[in-house]
């Protein structure tokens, strides 16, 4: 019996984010070559920031093996959770000059710290518990198959690092969006055949803060450093919302549900069609850009589409799969 | 900056599962209750615990069997009415956590699902795939939350308010901006969590600091069997990050050098399942004879290949994760590097079954209490069973809280000063002030390697009495340490100054009460004195510190029972 196990050592730059609340005017970089082996991970080189070369340096960790979710940080740009990124693996996707900053750099407090009250805000708006009696002093357990209990789809092992709240557009530009992490939590308890609250979907389905204004960007599934995979959690509250009845007939729903209707049509997008259907009369205001698009060639006019060969199979399986009821 | 002074029924610190478990009961029984906490609720490190938590409610099984196995494993040091009242309780507590949302694993038949450990008679480890821990943090947090308990997360709590045998009170600041307040309180309950960040190679979290410990001793109060510090068997190589026992559990082997199936030799019986000091040791064995493997030769193999892919990513896929992240090693297609690492203090501050903290032998602290790792009932005396962790911190975190709910009413409040604030202050300014030369990260490091080289493992008074005499000129040298930081924004350098200073505190009554403890026990072995000797050591130690930081022993009774003293076998 044997495994291959080698440590080897390579030089890395890393150029740091500083900044104090109390005593910077501006953030800077401060620039730390070092050493770093195969058997290191990213918190490692935080704290050796810390510990060999300045100890006012901060940050935050604990667990150190990915559970707690304290570390998540930005190394070029990229959401990543300082305890379970491999230092080796850093290197090969971005080479030896590494940039390391917090997740959102305009809530820095210091250094990698950030102020992260939006984040738990946004966490506690989706009631975020199991909404039951609970029965202090029971003689059995509630009977779970393990299809149900495989229904929560690993939402349950989100560790709430904010790494995909702060890599999504939406919440960037939308103050009230929930966020892929909310989203998730808010799926792990509406999934739970347990649950019974009766406002959480409702909530998650409001415009502006709800799942509707998600632009299915992918970027929570690509920072999630627990494969939870945010963005089919939302699809699926978006299943759950026509399955209960409870998506209302509003822009952002039409948003979707156009889809669906072009698709069914013609087996291709029509875009044009899509906004009308969403938007209804409030069309016109998009009325030049559609024109300079059109003039462009960058959209087709509704008489214009080509239908699908094969929209008959389309149909089918739109049939077979929607959920929408109007 | 002024000093506030926030009253309430009862101050907890400490957000993991016995903390909030406790909050939760005080809330609901219309108590003004606070949590304080260093982190945020959600990274307390009773989140990171894998495997399992023990409740005997299988056909098979038995509360009997249940307590036989806790007792045997303490290798007879447990009080046995402390691990009846826990083994008792179990199943009806794993039941309430479940009902309040832990996303367990299941059977076929909806049942919670239960898994094999070491040292237990029967399949007994209720499990959410292997991030149990993680799933009751959430929902003991989720539910106390959602009725109402006030967490002051990011608090760092520095002392208490101890006069006259009484607490009244918790003094803290805010690691954002440094501002300290007091929390005057009738009750005050500690659920500080554990102490293994003494060692160099251990599985704990960076907070796992044992600040509570130290906070505690310096006003002259005991703290019981610091010595017994639980080595588990498989921390990853080099670093000591925990793979849980579930991997044994679920049928995971160990190999030497020489591809030996060693655990053959030591416990023939029990093979890997034998109780965690005994694999720790048969491990190090191994080791320090010249059987080792990996680029230092410094682990053992552990080999779950032949379990299969699906068994793998089933019930074992986070700590797959774990040694691809840590080692680069994919345990579906090859043995992975392990060894043993400080995992779990059984020692802590000593209470009794309702979580009264003792003053002394005989003697109770009025309104001060304590549960779960930082404490000791003790149901794990010299040596935890696998599972029995999650489990007291969460039992009797929740029953601690009911003691509480009984005793606030007869006590009164002790209006606290801000002259109450003085000491955290001066510990504070001293060390945001002081002119040194010696660094906390140099002294931490000769701490830790220290505490692994001589307070392991393997003990004799030979290393152990090393071992005072660096943490005692440790202590020394770190009264001329110096801060760079000297700002009041996330001061993170003053905070690991403090839990430095804990940690060397309690390190004291670690290799203290371990130098007098001739005999081998559990976790606590030693190489001058192999055997257990019952008649002279069949007690808990219980140790004080003076002003002038030297400890002194007593010791107290075992609580034993039904379970009779046997000589332990795997």
């Amino acid at each position: 019996m044997s495994t291959e196990h080698k440590i080897t050592t390579q030089k890395v730059n890393f150029k740091v984010f500083r900044f104090n609340a109390d005593e910077d005017y501006l953030p800077y970089y401060e620039n730390y070559d070092m050493e770093v082996t195969s058997e290191e991970v990213v918190l490692d080189i935080l704290n050796r920031i810390k510990w060999d070369h300045d100890g006012s340096f901060s940050y935050r960790r604990s667990c150190r093996h990915g559970i707690c979710g304290a570390c998540a940080i930005k190394v070029n740009g990229r959401a990543t959770l300082a305890c379970k990124e491999s230092m080796n693996d850093m290197v090969d996707l971005f080479g030896n000059e590494l940039v390391i900053e917090p997740l959102s750099i305009k809530r820095a407090v210091k250094d990698m710290v950030i102020d992260k009250a939006d984040f738990w805000e946004k966490h506690a708006a989706v009631t975020p518990y199991l909404v039951a009696e609970i029965d202090e002093n029971p003689t059995s357990e509630n009977l779970v198959s393990p299809e149900d209990a495989d229904k929560l789809d690993e939402a349950d092992l989100c560790i709430q690092c904010g790494a995909c709240h702060y890599a999504c557009p939406a919440v960037e530009v939308n103050e009230d969006f929930f966020g892929p992490a909310a989203f998730a939590a808010a799926y792990r308890f509406s999934a739970d055949v347990r649950d019974n609250s009766e406002s959480r979907l409702a909530d998650v389905n409001e415009e502006k803060q709800g799942v509707w204004d998600c632009v299915k960007c992918f970027e929570c599934a690509e920072a999630c450093p627990k494969d939870i995979n945010p963005i089919g959690k939302i699809t699926k509250l978006h299943q759950m919302a026509f399955q209960e009845g409870i998506a209302k007939n509003n822009v952002a729903v039409r948003h979707a549900v156009g889809f669906e209707k072009s698709i069914k049509k013609n087996g291709v997008l029509d875009e044009g069609g899509l906004v009308l259907y969403s938007e209804g009369p409030a069309i016109v205001k998009h009325l030049p850009v559609a024109f300079k698009m059109f003039t462009k060639g960058k959209i087709v006019p509704p008489w214009g589409i080509t239908k699908s060969e094969n929209l008959d199979e389309i149909q089918k399986l739109v049939k077979s799969s929607s959920t929408v009821k109007f | 900056m002024s000093i506030p002074i926030y009253t309430y029924d009862a101050v907890i610190v400490g957000a993991g599962l016995a903390g909030c478990a406790a909050a939760r009961e005080l809330q609901n029984a219309g108590k003004k209750v606070a949590v304080i906490t260093k982190l945020h609720p959600l990274r307390s490190h009773s989140g990171a615990a894998q495997g399992g938590i023990n409740a005997a409610f299988s056909d098979e099984d038995s509360v009997e069997l249940h307590e036989f196995d806790t007792v045997k494993g303490s290798d007879y040091l447990a009080d046995q009415d402390a691990v009846e009242f826990m083994c008792k309780n179990a199943p009806e507590t794993i039941r309430w956590a479940e009902r309040m949302g832990a996303a367990f694993s299941r059977k076929p038949d909806g049942k919670i699902a239960q898994r094999p450990f070491g040292g237990q008679s029967s399949p007994r480890a209720c499990f959410a795939k292997d991030r149990t821990g993680l799933t009751l943090l959430q929902t003991v947090y989720e539910q106390a939350y959602r009725v109402g308990v006030k967490f002051w997360d990011e608090w760092y709590a520095a002392d208490i308010i101890y006069k006259d045998g009484k607490v009244s009170g918790v003094v803290a600041f805010n690691i954002r901006d440094m501002q300290i307040a007091i929390f005057n309180a009738k009750t005050v309950m500690f659920a500080t969590g554990g102490y293994a960040r003494a060692y160099k190679i251990n599985s704990n979290a960076h907070a796992n600091t044992g600040d509570g410990l130290s906070i505690v001793a310096r006003h002259g109060l005991p703290l019981e069997d610091m010595e017994f510090v639980q080595f588990h068997p498989s921390g990853l190589s080099g670093n000591g990050v925990l793979i849980s026992e579930a991997a044994r559990g679920e049928g995971g082997r160990l190999y030497n050098s020489k591809g030996e199936r060693f655990m053959e030799k030591y416990a023939p019986n029990a093979l890997e399942l034998a109780s965690r000091d005994v694999v720790a040791r048969a491990i190090l064995n191994e080791i320090r004879e010249g059987r080792g493997v990996g680029p230092r030769k410094d682990a053992v193999y552990l080999d779950v290949t032949h379990l299969g892919k699906d068994l793998i990513m089933n019930k074992l896929p986070e700590l797959r994760e774990l040694a691809m992240t840590f080692l680069g090693l994919d345990m579906i297609k090859e043995p992975i590097l392990i060894s043993a690492t400080a995992h779990y203090s059984m020692g802590g501050i000593p209470v009794d079954i309702d979580g009264h903290a003792r003053k002394n032998n005989e003697e109770f602290i009025e309104g001060f209490y304590a549960a779960g790792e930082c404490s000791c009932v003790s149901v794990h005396g010299a040596n935890r069973l696998g599972a029995n962790s999650v489990l007291e911190a969460l039992l009797f975190g929740r029953f601690v809280g009911k003691t509480m709910v009984k005793d606030v009413d007869n006590i009164e409040l002790r209006e606290a000063t801000i002259d109450d604030a003085q000491r955290a202050q001066e510990e504070i300014d001293f060390l945001l002030n002081n002119n040194g030369n010696e660094t906390v990260p140099e002294l931490r490091e000769e701490l830790q390697q220290c505490m692994t080289a001589n307070a392991g493992a393997f003990r004799s008074k030979e290393t152990l009495q090393i071992a005072v005499d660096t943490v005692k000129e440790l202590r020394k040298r770190f009264k001329n340490v110096r801060l760079k930081d000297k700002s009041k924004v996330f001061n993170t350098e003053l905070q690991e100054a403090l839990e430095f200073g804990h940690m060397l505190d309690y390190s004291l009554f670690i290799v203290e009460s371990a130098i007098a403890r001739e005999e081998s026990r559990g976790a606590h072995y030693r190489e001058d004195f192999e055997k257990r000797d019952d008649e002279k050591f069949l007690k808990h130690t219980m140790a004080y510190m003076d002003e002038d930081g030297n400890i002194s022993l007593d010791y107290m009774d075992v609580v034993l029972g039904k379970h009779e003293l046997k000589e332990r076998n795997y």
